[in-house]
């Protein structure tokens, strides 16, 4: 029912690309590890028995009965690796690059979030916070090694209008207009 | 009869007084800008704008999500379109037959197709919630905690077979999910589970801000790395839908409208599987099957068409049974209890009027929707150009409000950056994300009717088996479980093939 028809469908992208069975192997060792931590740790929460006389109410029954399916699944994801050649060598080299897509760009962006939301936000005043963390990522992902300083001066501008902009508005539409509290 | 067309009458006084147009005018702009712009979901704009819900009355407040919901999944084709790239995953289908109608220089025909194509499939849709619902509610009306924790259970293991990709990782996102909804103190002792001494996580962990970070934080990562984008053209002819495009393809129109209502109503699938499937079977009817992937009208037609009835679809199961059709339908259900609306069977019982308001809602956000799609096609054309430099900082102060904002807890935050690189992990591994979104919203469902149903038998498990709704459905999930194995597909089809031709041995 679900199944894509077989035209000429956009190329597939790097996140849609299939897994090589190693990893799916792998993955499945974590959930492996998980699934087992969930049912060890259900295990050791009291069953308050002496209360209702049953045991079906038991805290720990339901999140047991997950791991136990997460650990079942982790098992059949393995097999299925294997069964795909997960301990076969697999193809030498290293994976082509797709063009425009950029892990460092990821990393970045990533480190940025990371530092707005756990370590600027409820740390300062948020309209602060906003803006240098708007100003920051706008300023890194547009900045051009080589460009003269005179050519720099006016994205820089646009940056700073940009936070600046998105700190103010965010105060006045959520705070002033819809009455929602901000960290 | 009279009795409900008054009703329906009441709710559209209702939803369309006061402040009420300006609300559904600003949110479908919203709406069909988040859809359209790369890297921003329905679900994310529905997820974010429950924030600034809060002090709404809760009619208007559900209005202004349905709004965003529809113009989001008609808006994602406005990218699909112009750019090849789909603004929502539900509109990926729509590139296959639109870009090249662009590439055509008929981006305004394509456009206006899928104007026409949505309103239908919403129009279509909207009929069958009302129609369907009080059927539908009525019957729910006699299930027991034996039937309820089976659907819960089917709508993962069917979210996880068929919302793309691989079941069996389906399977484990959705059993991660409901145990992560196990997470802090549970209904019976209050006892916190898997807290570890923090009286936060004692708390739980917010459907919200896991919502926000699964869907939004991960988004604009994805985004960050993907390239930047390009519109085909800025020359657009005219937008204005022809009558003799609908009426050349009402059965197709029709056919994508049941397809993609009966996607909806199935747990936890979405917009996306609606559109291929509506694609797919137009396709296989059509008389013109050369063109499709070339610019073929009724491609275009069908895959919008299908997508746009999905959206109230997938209401319908949110209002009978408290499970969610689709991702952004879930945020909505969320955002119905923050707003003390109980969803479910009782709902008829209850609030029924509840029930007349969230059709006329539906209405009224598709006669908003065919109103943007005459006259809001240039100046979205400027707003697709945004840089994502600029835009994606934005969305992660929203998606940091929207975490924050509802329980004013910044553990919250933390919650929703930890889901967002979980989301992005997952994607990575290529684990399907809405049976993780419906494992957290049925965990509850699922426990509690499963310890009910045990309390209640004694600790027996046969009613679960032998009552013949909880039976049926337990055999249709074990169904669907062995049918996801490629192996068991090919042993059912052999033995089939082989009975089939033991019972016509004439045949050539």
């Amino acid at each position: 029912m679900a199944k894509k028809p077989a035209t000429s469908a956009p190329a597939l992208l790097p996140h849609e690309e299939p897994l090589p069975p190693r990893v799916d192997l792998y993955v499945a060792a974590a959930f492996l590890a998980l699934g087992i931590a969930i049912i060890a740790l259900a295990a050791q929460m009291p069953t308050f028995y002496e209360r209702l006389q049953q045991i079906y109410t038991a805290p720990g029954l339901v999140p047991a009965l997950h791991g136990a399916i997460i650990a079942l699944l982790a098992v059949w994801l393995a097999l299925r690796a294997v069964a795909r050649g997960a301990f076969k060598p697999g193809p030498g080299g290293t994976k082509e690059r797709r063009e425009g897509y950029s892990n460092v760009r990821l990393g970045v962006a990533a480190l940025l979030c990371l530092v707005y939301a756990g370590g600027m936000v409820s740390r300062m005043p948020f309209w602060l916070a906003t803006t240098l963390f708007v100003f920051a990522f706008i300023v890194l992902f547009e900045w051009r090694e080589r460009a003269p300083w005179a050519e720099r001066a006016k994205p820089l501008a646009a940056a700073a209008a940009v936070a600046a902009g998105t700190a103010v508005g965010v105060m006045l539409v959520f705070e002033r207009l819809f009455l929602v509290r901000l960290p | 009869m009279l009795e409900s067309l008054g009703q329906f009458g009441g709710a559209f006084a209702t939803l369309l007084s006061g402040t009420a147009v300006l609300n559904v005018f600003w949110a479908m702009l919203l709406g069909i800008v988040i859809g359209a712009l790369p890297g921003l979901t329905a679900t994310m704009g529905v997820a974010l704008m429950t924030t600034l819900t809060f002090t709404m009355t809760h009619n208007q407040a559900i209005m202004v999500l349905i709004c965003i919901y529809v113009g989001a999944i008609y808006g994602g084709s406005r990218s699909a379109i112009l750019l090849n790239i789909p603004g929502t995953p539900a509109s990926a289908c729509s590139t296959l037959d639109g870009y090249p109608l662009a590439r055509q220089g008929l981006a305004g025909r394509a456009m206006g197709i899928s104007t026409s194509g949505s309103w239908l499939g919403t129009l279509f849709g909207t009929l069958c919630v009302a129609t369907l619902t009080p059927i539908l509610g009525e019957v729910a009306l006699k299930f027991q905690s034996y039937e309820f924790f089976w659907i819960a259970v089917f709508g993962i293991v069917i979210a996880g077979t068929l919302s793309g990709g691989d079941a069996l990782k389906g399977y484990i996102a959705g059993f991660l999910g409901l145990w992560i909804g196990t997470i802090g103190q549970e209904q019976y002792y209050n006892y916190p589970r898997f807290a570890f001494g923090s009286t936060d996580l004692s708390g739980g962990i917010g459907l919200l801000p896991a919502l926000v970070g699964c869907f939004g934080m991960s988004e604009v990562l994805l985004a960050m790395r993907a390239p930047a984008a390009k519109a085909v053209s800025s020359a657009i002819d005219s937008v204005i839908p022809r009558i003799r495009d609908v009426l050349q393809y009402w059965r197709t129109i029709l056919r994508s409208g049941a397809i993609g209502t009966f996607i909806g109503i199935l747990p936890g699938i979405g917009e996306d599987v609606a559109a291929w499937s509506s694609y797919a079977a137009a396709r296989r009817a059509s008389k013109e099957r050369e063109k499709f992937g070339k610019g073929s009208v009724e491609g275009l037609m069908s895959a919008e068409t299908g997508e746009s009835a999905c959206v109230p679809g997938a209401i319908i199961p949110v209002l009978t049974l408290a499970i969610p059709g689709s991702a952004p339908a879930a945020v909505l259900m969320a955002a119905m209890f923050i707003h003390d609306i109980n969803p479910g069977p009782m709902l008829m019982v209850n609030t029924p009027e509840f029930f007349y308001q969230i059709v006329a809602m539906l209405v009224i956000a598709d006669m908003a929707k065919l109103f943007y799609g005459f006259f809001l096609v240039r100046p979205l054309l400027k707003i697709l150009l945004v840089p994502r430099e600029r835009l994606m900082p934005i969305v992660f102060v929203l998606c940091v409000i929207g975490a924050y904002a509802i329980t004013s807890r910044v553990f919250d935050i933390y919650v929703m950056v930890f889901f967002g690189f979980v989301g992005l992990a997952l994607r990575e591994l290529k684990f399907p994300m809405p049976p993780l979104i419906l494992g957290l919203v049925l965990g509850e469902l699922l426990e509690n009717n499963l310890t009910r149903g045990l309390v209640l038998s004694d600790g027996s498990i046969a009613p679960f088996f032998t009552r013949p709704v909880s039976g049926a459905l337990a055999f249709i999930t074990a169904a669907t479980i062995v049918w996801s194995i490629p192996g068991a597909q090919e042993w059912v089809r052999g033995t089939l093939r082989r009975a089939l031709g033991r019972a016509s041995p004439s045949a050539p």
